[in-house]
């Protein structure tokens, strides 16, 4: 009997045995996992730091006209806060237009190798303009400013943790303080978990019936910020409690509350998450720590709890109860005077303009990365916090966007043809802004929405440009007589009736719309008029290579195949390489290449890179303003007249663009200052049915008109060497009074008609010279 | 006039301008040089005093080039922005130096001068961030001056001496070409001004002599001195080239 008795004692100590020992060593093994992965997280990259891409900056100087509403706008973006008294704190701004006055106080702002910070500025107007602009602190004289570019999104992998880390000495120990003292007073004294606290809220926890107070630590709280979920757990408590002891094992006090004051979640902007006390210093007060007062310092300490509960823009109550709370504590802990104390109670709460940051341009978005990938891995972009600052103007850009959809949607309304059922089949559009003299993009809207179609069609889609290329013919053909070609002028006749273009044993006849033709036109006329036949007479006299490579000389990229066609359209290029095309003509000739990115810095402030201006002279500046003269007829005359018609008055130069078989419509058009191209078609390259004039005009027009309204009013300067006279457009010779019809036309100097019109004999009219 | 001695024609310009001086009753040499900018840096920080006095338009120092083979970009690049660049060496017949036939030009390099009651309100802002960019450049801080130079372009494309600025900036910076194509664009930009040409081709002959094209050079310093014989870029290169082309010859 006895010796089965022993062997089921013997049986169970060795079970035991192996149970421990197994025990043991397993937590032995789980322990130095824990261990292994917290030292993981202390020595080695605690934070993800996306990068962020900036909107232009926006230049405010003397003279300028403001517009109210949209400057109103922009500061909100911006974060300010409209004030009803003089601006006291940086971003407070008051706008008092019966008064002539508008006051900002600036935020402070990092720009590139240029810290600025902020002041208090007045601006003096008179009605709209800018008239004075002082320094309110100083009184100096400013002559222009500059407002801080537009966050516009976030550059990151999952979730957008906008944090600047700081070392725990650039921390005022009154903010280390007050956080101890609402968080856990006792953290010099326990490690990493405190008895005392648990049995407290627990006693409290019964008490209440249910969970209104923890127990966790400083310590507790980071590991599980660190490594662990929000969930409510026993096992989870245990694993935080258990790397809490590591922690402390491992690691300093002070290394643990510097990674705490880094780690802390503090308030939400949109999709981005403020993270970390200098973060949320910024956030809510625009200053720096060192700055904060004892209320501040309070009412952020009491943050921490609840950040979006207690958000003092949110709920400014409870936010000044908490507040309360804290400054009290501090008091009873003798940490302040009773003087600090009674003056602190008395601070008004930050208020902020709560503008969500969102990605508002995600076309423009996805070229900046596509630019930005040829030098940073998505690694570095998503983990590094560069600062990327770009030429897009965020106003423009939204203006393009409702250009855009509002224009597409009234051209379904218009004509129901073109609603299409499938989602991937819509109606579709783009469009690009360009500013001629530094070839800065402002603005990109790739498509109708980002959302059902990424596609990019402004650098993405190659499309036939139809007519818009016709301006490179003439172009080709105004240089013609200066290069030992056929010499042309806006008032040389053309021919503008069927004929075919024989070539490398082949025959190709062009028609001109509804087959409608004119005779003999002046070349301005075929211009304005985008008469196909007369077009390509011009072509065939200059060479169709020679109008090839003058699209390539202005900006086009694509491969152009040298056959009469091309004097058409019958190429494929995008949006963006027509923009930089014309914007060549608008720039007087010089040629600038399209930028969107402008430069990055790293998260010190480094520069890592800049991208200049970069300007070349492909044209004379005398052939480009002959030819903007041209296409400023388009506008009075021609294809696009009905932009007049519709209230854009402003000197313009442009084309329209329509495909032979319909599936294309474009405008491009520019005023000496901004340039846009708009597109619109179907992806499958459906018959679209409209002209240019028809279906991308409109969008134009009203793009320009908002883009342009108080800005001032430029037109083409002549430069030196060309003549302007005045003509008869049927003849093309000098006008007489006894010209029922006259036109200003501009000429080389030299190559002006000579001889009076001789439909209508006559002395000539005077003739002018600018020089 | 063409003129094989190299010894005569910085006399002939000053004995010129000493006649011009005196016959407007004071010494010219004080007045040559009260028109050239001062070389040391102004007092005040980079950022631009608003309501600063004009102040004329400033080379950067100049030191004796030393003689070496033909220089790549690149190489140029490398070295400090501010260091002018050397010439190449060339074993070539002498230089041909412009006769001196014109007195210098009044010196009008102000921009904040140019800002009048009927300018308008861009073409002022654009001059005045021209200035800033200026003595930014002057101080030494290209990087800085490119950005606000920059922005004259935006507000007044107009602007010739934003062009020019940027030209200047982009030469300081080792970027010959770039400055190039500014210089291109300044000049179809500036008309009926012969100071502002001259210092346009006195720094496209800059440009060339970084890039090694010593021809282009002489002949963008000559057109320099023909618009502005007071040029002093124009006339300091062409001094340099003509004492290493004796150097050279001996």
């Amino acid at each position: 009997m006895k010796r089965p008795k022993l062997r089921i004692i013997s049986i169970f100590l060795v079970s035991l045995l192996i149970v421990t020992s197994s025990g043991l060593v397993f937590g032995g093994w789980y322990l130095r996992r824990l261990e292994e992965t917290v030292a993981a997280k202390f020595d080695g990259q605690k934070w993800r730091f996306p990068s962020k891409i900036y909107s232009d900056s926006h230049l405010l100087y003397v003279g300028i006209n403001l517009r109210f509403q949209e400057l109103s706008e922009k500061l909100r973006r911006l974060g300010y806060h409209e004030s009803q008294s003089p601006p006291k704190a940086r971003g407070e701004y008051r706008l008092q237009p019966s008064r002539g006055l508008l006051e900002i106080y600036l935020h402070d702002f990092s720009y590139p190798a240029e810290p600025f910070k902020g002041f208090p500025v007045r601006f003096s107007l008179q009605g709209t303009t800018i008239t004075r602009i002082e320094n309110s602190t100083t009184g100096e004289e400013l002559f222009s400013l500059e407002l801080e570019p537009e966050l516009i999104t976030g550059l990151y992998e999952r979730v957008w943790e906008e944090r600047r880390v700081v070392s725990l000495a650039e921390v005022p120990p009154l903010i280390v303080k007050a956080i101890l003292a609402v968080e856990d007073e006792r953290f010099y004294q326990h490690h990493g978990i405190d008895p005392v606290s648990i049995v407290r809220a627990t006693w409290v926890n019964l008490r209440s019936g249910g969970v209104v107070q923890g127990g966790s630590t400083l310590t507790q709280q980071l590991m599980k910020n660190f490594f662990l979920s929000d969930e409510r757990k026993f096992s989870r408590k245990m694993k935080e409690a258990i790397m809490a002891l590591i922690a402390e094992r491992k690691y300093t006090k002070d290394q643990i509350l510097e990674n705490y004051l880094n780690e802390i979640y503090l308030g939400q902007r949109g999709s981005q998450g403020i993270f970390g006390i200098w973060e949320a210093s910024q956030f809510y007060f625009s200053k720096p720590l060192s700055e904060l007062t004892v209320g501040e310092v309070a009412l952020l300490a009491g943050l921490v709890r609840a950040p979006n509960r207690l958000s003092p823009y949110r709920s400014p109550d409870a936010a000044t109860k908490r507040r309360n709370v804290v400054l009290a504590k501090l008091l009873d802990d003798k940490v302040i005077t009773r003087k600090q104390y009674e003056s602190a109670m008395r601070e008004s709460l930050p208020r902020r303009e709560l503008i969500k940051v969102t990605n508002d341009a995600p076309y423009y978005v996805d070229y900046l990365r596509r630019e930005l990938a040829e030098n940073y891995s998505n690694d570095v972009l998503t983990a590094e916090g560069l600062r990327i600052f770009t030429s897009m103007d965020l106003l423009l850009q939204k203006m393009a966007e409702r250009s855009l959809a509002e224009g597409l949607k009234k051209l379904e309304a218009s004509y129901p043809a073109l609603r299409r059922q499938g989602e991937e089949d819509n109606l579709e559009g783009a469009i690009i802004v360009l500013r001629p003299q530094t070839g800065e993009i402002k603005a990109m809207v790739g498509g109708r929405s980002y959302q059902k179609s990424q596609f990019n069609r402004v650098f993405q889609a190659k499309r036939q440009p139809g007519s818009i290329f016709k301006p490179f013919v003439y172009l080709a053909a105004l240089m013609s007589g200066g290069e030992g070609g056929k010499k042309f002028t806006p008032a040389t006749m053309v021919e503008d009736s069927p004929f075919k273009w024989n070539y490398d044993g082949q025959e190709w006849e062009p028609g001109n719309y509804n087959d409608e033709y004119f005779g003999t036109v002046t070349f301005r006329r075929a211009l304005e008029k985008s008469l196909n036949s007369a077009t390509a007479r011009i072509a065939r006299d200059v060479g169709i290579k020679r109008v090839r490579d003058i699209a390539h000389r202005l900006g086009v990229q694509s491969s152009l195949p040298a056959v009469p066609s091309l004097a058409l359209g019958a190429a494929e290029v995008t949006p963006l390489e027509v923009a930089v095309a014309f914007s060549t003509l608008a720039n007087n000739g010089v040629r600038t290449r399209p930028l969107a990115v402008k430069q990055v810095v790293d998260s010190d402030g480094g520069a890592r890179e800049k991208r200049d201006v970069r300007v070349e002279k492909v044209l004379t500046p005398q052939i480009a303003f002959i030819m903007n003269h041209l296409l400023k007829g388009v506008f009075d005359r021609g294809t696009a007249d009905a932009a007049r018609r519709w209230g854009f008055t402003r000197p313009a130069a442009g084309k329209t663009g329509t495909t032979n078989d319909y599936k294309d419509a474009w405008f491009v058009g520019y005023t000496p200052d901004l340039l846009a191209v708009v597109w619109v078609g179907f992806d499958n390259k459906a018959k679209l049915g409209l002209s240019g004039a028809q279906a991308a005009l409109p969008i134009w027009t009203e793009f320009m008109k908002l883009a342009t309204a108080g800005t001032p009013i430029t037109d083409f300067a002549p430069p030196p060497g060309i003549k302007i006279v005045e003509i008869d457009p049927l003849s093309g010779q000098l006008a007489t009074p006894n010209c029922s019809y006259v036109l200003r036309e501009a000429f080389l100097e030299g190559d002006e008609p000579t001889t009076t019109c001789p439909l209508h004999p006559g002395t000539p009219l005077q003739a002018s010279k600018f020089d | 006039m063409k003129t094989n001695s190299f010894t005569g024609w910085p006399f002939r310009i000053l004995a010129i301008a000493w006649i011009i001086g005196a016959m407007q009753g004071c010494a010219p040499l004080p007045r040559y040089r009260a028109s050239l900018p001062s070389t040391s840096p102004p007092a005040s920080s980079a950022k631009v005093s608003p309501d600063a006095p004009p102040s004329p338009v400033q080379e950067p120092p100049r030191t004796p080039l030393p003689q070496e083979a033909k220089i790549k970009e690149q190489d140029l690049k490398a070295r400090s922005p501010i260091t002018p660049p050397a010439a190449k060496e060339t074993t070539k017949p002498p230089i041909v130096t412009p006769e001196a036939n014109t007195a210098p030009l009044p010196d009008d390099s102000s921009l904040l001068a140019k800002i009048t009651p009927g300018t308008s309100p861009q073409r002022a802002a654009s001059l005045r961030l021209t200035e800033e960019g200026r003595k930014l450049l002057e101080v030494g801080d290209a990087p800085k001056a490119l950005s606000r130079l920059e922005k004259t372009i935006v507000i007044d494309s107009t602007n010739p001496y934003g062009y020019f600025y940027l030209a200047k900036t982009h030469y300081r910076l080792g970027r010959y070409k770039e400055s190039l194509s500014f210089l291109e664009v300044a000049e179809s930009r500036l008309s009926g001004e012969p100071f502002w040409l001259a210092e346009v081709h006195a720094l496209r002959g800059e440009n060339f002599r970084a890039l090694g094209m010593v021809d282009k050079a002489e002949a963008s310093y000559a057109q320099a001195l023909r618009l502005n014989s007071g040029n002093r870029t124009a006339n300091d290169a062409l001094g340099r080239l003509q004492g290493q082309s004796q150097a050279i010859s001996r």
